[in-house]
Formats: structure tokens, sequence, C-alpha cells
């Protein structure tokens, strides 16, 4: 492949947490195990000679858990890591998701409406949580998913704070 | 607890008992119950028992409105609506006076004998849509109707923020009592039979016919010969039949929906009064309106028709309470615009990267029978699969470049507009203001192509307009231009 074309917009400076990359090989270990369990399950279970369609599972059903397994835990997380970037300027919250298809989100402090910071339970193991920032629009929402507690803490209430100052009609 | 009301609670008229009893309003969803049930027993009992149920489902109906309209009462007091309604759990819903972002007087056939009509009150919050978002007070008589429109209207004002009209275009001073901004002229009914929305009125009801044919035990449907389908003028009667039906139906059907239609401006409002059947009556603020979309579908490009719509923030069921021009012609919808919103200049065409996009992407699917008909052909012998994918294939290219053609995006200095579609052509105006967010996405495919899709985030009606494949180094400048300094952010720093 060529050199990939210039990005057509900044991209924005800051990465996630790396407590980020634990929690996404977590994951990937968890679907991991499931997938496992449901594939020795059916190999256990299924009579050898119920259909042709058997052998498939016997060797087929291994095969891509072993594959997901490398993906979800060994690839994946560093993958995404490297592609979720986020930042909060003087004027505006930035991210960008996404690795084939990226999304750039820019949304004006002077427009949001609420700021909401979540911990699903994975996170409150690693220690993350995620801010969402919300607008009038239903497309025009920024999510930055898994920052450290603390950092969520501090930029929420900074984007609140600062909402309330500069806020014009937030429509 | 909620403050109770200083007003005491208003009931709604009476005679809303004999309209609901008459509808099946509230009982309405036990006769396909009890149609069912009917059919599963056979309507053994004859006459009698078709009356009985008859009987037994209206007394059913009347108790039901009875009680519904026996535990409602609404309040308006100086800060707040207060509609209080259940029969075992009371709900008390109270909604603040600014929270409220529209008021729909809605007057159907039946209410109009009595003179009543049913008010809505659109209390959405924020990006949530939904129905429940609404109160509905059904069944005051007219003059209560139009007080408390303009009660839970007028109370707002004061809140409006000044200067919030600063940036939009020049409007004609708020005192004038009323004025009128655009008028339904009868011979606009005749670009009907090209709309897609109102040729399915006819098909519709035709649908309902079947399904009511269906629903009827056979016993009761008359026979009816079977025609001689040989013959081949009696197939072009029916086509020609039918045909006759679509036109007639979707003009009818436009003119129940649009009839008298008229747009004024009432001070800081604008108020849309149509129907035929049912009068609506729609009132938008101004100050909340951020742009207006011209739609044209393939037929109402045909012959210049248009239909023009305000999008307007935090307003419930926008795209029919927002609607500025039912149907009209081109030039009257782009005049309307005009008076909304400023025009940000012509167009710019996008790159030919994106008309080679367009092609390909109108190409994919033709493509995919193609190579499904190749497999077939050399596999079966089967050949009719291949040639429709080699006629999708060819058909794609004009479609491709029809798509191409829509594209376009502007950027004026106090709104921009984007336009994209073929099947229906949507130019969108927005004021500079009504931008939220940006977000800018580009795939796999686009990145290779220098292209992206910028999409304006606006807190009004589908929430995102987006303008498709412009080119990679332009989209950063348009959101600029569109915007404000604060989208300088996206400005690459090379």
């Amino acid at each position: 492949m060529s050199a990939p074309p210039p990005a057509p917009v900044r991209e924005p400076a800051w990465s996630l947490s790396r407590s980020a990359i634990s929690l996404w090989v977590a994951q990937g270990v968890l679907t991991t195990i499931i997938e496992a369990l449901v594939v020795t399950a059916l190999i256990v279970f299924v009579p050898a000679d119920a259909g042709w369609w058997t052998t498939l599972v016997r060797w087929g059903g291994p095969a891509f858990v072993l594959v997901t397994a490398v993906v979800d835990i060994g690839v994946q997380p560093r993958l995404r890591y490297r592609v979720h970037r986020w930042e909060v300027t003087e004027e505006a919250v930035y991210t960008l998701t996404g690795w084939l298809n990226r999304t750039w989100t820019l949304v004006p402090i002077s427009r949001i409406q609420t700021v909401d910071v979540t911990r699903g339970v994975f996170q409150q193991l690693f220690g993350l949580a995620t801010v969402a920032v919300l607008t009038a629009s239903s497309q025009g929402t920024v999510r930055v998913p898994h920052l450290g507690v603390d950092v969520a803490r501090r930029v929420a209430d900074d984007l609140a704070r600062r909402a309330e100052l500069v806020r014009d009609e937030a429509t | 607890m909620i403050d109770p009301p200083e007003v005491p609670g208003r009931r709604t008229s009476a005679w809303v008992l004999l309209l609901h009893t008459v509808t099946f309003r509230q009982a309405r969803s036990l006769v396909p119950a009890v149609l069912a049930l009917g059919a599963a027993r056979g309507f053994d009992g004859g006459m009698v028992t078709v009356v009985a149920l008859v009987v037994g489902v209206t007394l059913l109906s009347l108790l039901w409105a009875t009680v519904t309209w026996w535990r409602f009462s609404y309040a308006d007091s100086d800060t707040a609506v207060v509609v209080t309604r259940g029969l075992l759990s009371r709900s008390v819903r109270t909604v603040p006076l600014d929270r409220v972002r529209g008021v729909e007087v809605e007057a159907p056939a039946l209410h109009r004998l009595f003179g009543l009509v049913r008010v809505r009150i659109d209390a959405a919050a924020g990006a949530v849509a939904g129905k429940d978002e609404e109160l509905v007070v059904d069944g005051v008589p007219r003059a209560e109707g139009d007080r408390l429109r303009t009660r839970l209207l007028t109370r707002r004002r004061p809140g409006v923020v000044p200067g919030a009209a600063v940036e939009g275009p020049a409007l004609p001073p708020p005192d004038e009592p009323e004025q009128e901004i655009a008028r339904f002229d009868k011979r606009w009914l005749l670009y009907a039979p090209l709309v897609g929305s109102y040729l399915a009125v006819p098909l519709a009801g035709v649908g309902a016919l079947f399904r009511l044919l269906d629903e009827v035990p056979d016993r009761f449907v008359p026979e009816f010969g079977r025609p001689d389908l040989a013959d081949g003028t009696v197939a072009a009667l029916v086509v020609a039949a039918g045909l006759v039906l679509l036109v007639v139906g979707s003009i009818v059907g436009s003119a129940v929906v649009n009839w008298g239609f008229r747009l004024v401006r009432r001070g800081g409002s604008l108020i849309a009064v149509r129907g035929l059947v049912t009068r609506r009556h729609t009132e938008l603020e101004i100050d909340r309106i951020r742009g207006c979309t011209v739609s044209q579908g393939v037929g109402m490009r045909l012959v210049g028709a248009a239909r023009a719509s305000a999008l307007v923030t935090g307003l419930g069921d926008a795209a029919r309470r927002g609607q500025l021009l039912p149907l009209g012609p081109r030039e009257e919808a782009w005049s309307l615009a005009g008076r909304l919103v400023a025009d940000p200049g012509p167009l710019r065409a996008h790159p030919p990267a994106a008309r080679r996009r367009a092609v390909v992407r109108a190409m994919v699917s033709g493509l995919l029978v193609l190579v499904a008909g190749a497999v077939l052909t050399a596999t079966q012998g089967w050949w009719p699969v291949l040639v429709a994918g080699v006629v999708l294939t060819v058909l794609g290219v004009p479609l491709g470049l029809a798509r191409y053609a829509a594209l376009g995006h502007a950027a004026g200095p106090s709104s921009f507009a984007v336009r994209s579609g073929w099947l229906v052509r949507e130019h969108t105006v927005l004021q500079r203001r009504a931008v939220v967010g940006w977000q800018v996405r580009q795939s796999a495919v686009q990145r290779r192509a220098g292209l992206v899709t910028v999409l304006a985030c606006v807190g009004a009606g589908s929430g995102g307009y987006p303008a498709r494949d412009i080119a990679a180094d332009e989209a950063a400048g348009f959101a600029r231009a569109a915007s404000g300094s604060w989208a300088d952010t996206l400005t690459p720093a090379g």
C-alpha cells in the first residue's frame, strides 16, 4: 500500500488512559472464554454422526476461537488505543474514533448541554470512566471512552463550568 | 410534591364523551379482538350475536370514555400547565411554560360538529423525540383552545433571548398584527400525483380495503364472476382504471391534508393552518427556526414542484409540523425559504472523485447481480439473472451521475447550504448559529479518493445535515466558513 494520504483535518492531541488497553484485553479474554465454552459444549454434546456439519464444527470451531482470540487479545486493544484520540481546546471538545472508517467530532463548549460521566463494571475494575458530551443535536454527541477516573472528573467539571460561562443559546 | 395550581382544574367538554364513544377511541383496541373472537367462534347466533357485540362494545366504549373524561382535568397557571389523569394510578404532569415548545390546535371533522378542538402541547426535552412528550387536551371549545394556545405561547415571550434574530436575515418588524406569507393555490393540487407520499394515499386505501375483505367471513363476501384475464382489453381497462384511481386518489388525498393551507406571520410566530376534514393550526416560533429544507422528489423535479419545511429547534414531530409549503412551485418554496434564511450563494460542485464514487456505488448492486448471474449461467445455464445484472449495472451509470449532480455545498456570510439525494433531493439552508457541532467522516474508500463527508450537527430537523463527498482538503475550510472560529480546531497543522 502506498503512503496514506494526509488526514483531512487535524488529529486530536491526547490518547486515552493506558489502562484502556488492559480493559480491552480483559474483554477479549472474556469473549474468548465464552466462545471456547460454546465450542466445547458443541463438540462434547453433539454426537459425531449427527451430520456432515459436525466435522465443520469440530475443525472450524476451535480455529475460529483461535483467530478471534489473537485478534481480540493481541491486535485490537493496541490498535484501538492508537486510533482513539481526544482533546479539549480553548473552545471545543474534539475526538477521533475508528480505524477504517474514521470519524472526527467537534463540539464547541458554548453548545454543550450536558456532560455525563459513566462507569461500567469493567471500567470500575480498571479505574476508568467514560465522558459523554451532549448537545441539542442527536448526532452531535461526543463520547470519550476509558479515561482515568480523576481525569474524567476533572474534564467533566471543567467542561460543565466553562459551558455555563460561555453559553449562548445552546440549541 | 408539585405545587397545586392556584387555578382550579378545568374539564374538557362533555360532548367529547359522545365523540369518543362514536369513534371507539378508547375501546378501539378491543375491536380486532372481538372480531377475531367472532371469526373463531363463527357468528353462530347470526344477527343477534352481532348486534349484542356491537351494543356491548359501544357501552364499554361509553363507560371507558366517561371514566377517562371524569378523571381528566387540566389547569394553566402563570408558570406551568398541569394535566391530571388516570383512573387507578393518578398521574399529575406539570410542564413549566418556558418548556412549552409548540402548541397545535387541531379540529377533526367530528370535533368540528360540536365546535370542539384538540390541543396538543409539545414539551419535548432536548434531543429526545417521542409521542409521550406531548400533552393532549382533547375536546375543549374552540374559544378555550385559542385561549390556551395564546396563553401558553405568550407567557414565554420575555424569556426569548434578545438579539437572537440578529444573525438571521431581516424580517419585517414584529408589531404587525397578521401578515399572510403563503396561501395554497388549488392548481397546485395537480402536482400531487407526482409526489410519492400522496401516491401512497390511494394505495394505502386499496390495501386497507383488501385487509378488511380478508377479515370479513367468506359468507358475507359477494361472489364475483372471475373476469376472463385472457382478454387483453379487460387487462388494459383494469390498468387504466388503476392509474385513474391513483391520480384521483392522490389529488383527493393531498386536498384533504392541504385544503385551505395558509401561512401567516403574527408577532414572532409563523402560523400554519391546513386541512379539509381535520383543521390543523400549528404555530412555529421564528426565533427557533434554524434553517429550511426545500425537497423535491424525482416526479416533482419534472414539473418544477417542491415542498419547503422549516427546521425548528426542539420541535416534536418536526416533519409534519415544520411544513411551510406542503406542495407548490419551486419558486414559491424558495421565496419562502429566503424569508427565513439568507441565501448563501450558488452551490459549489464536488470534486470529480465524488462523481467516480457515486457512479461506482450506484453500480455495485448491479455488479453483484451480474456476478451471481454469471455463476448461474455457467452452472445452470440460467441466463435471466445475468441479463438483469447487465441492465442494472448499466442503469447504475446514469443513477450515479444524477446522484453526483445533486451534490453541492456553499457557505455564505450568515448561512450555509448542502444538497444531496436523487430520489428525493433535499436542499438544506442553515443559519450559522444552527451548528452545534461538526462530524467529519472518512471511510477507507473515501480516504483513497481524497474525499470526506462533513456533517453539520444541528439541534433541529433530523439532527445532522451532511455535505457528502467534498474534497478532503476543503473540509476544515468549509466547517470554518459555515460556523465560526471555534471550528479552527479542525484545521490541520501543516
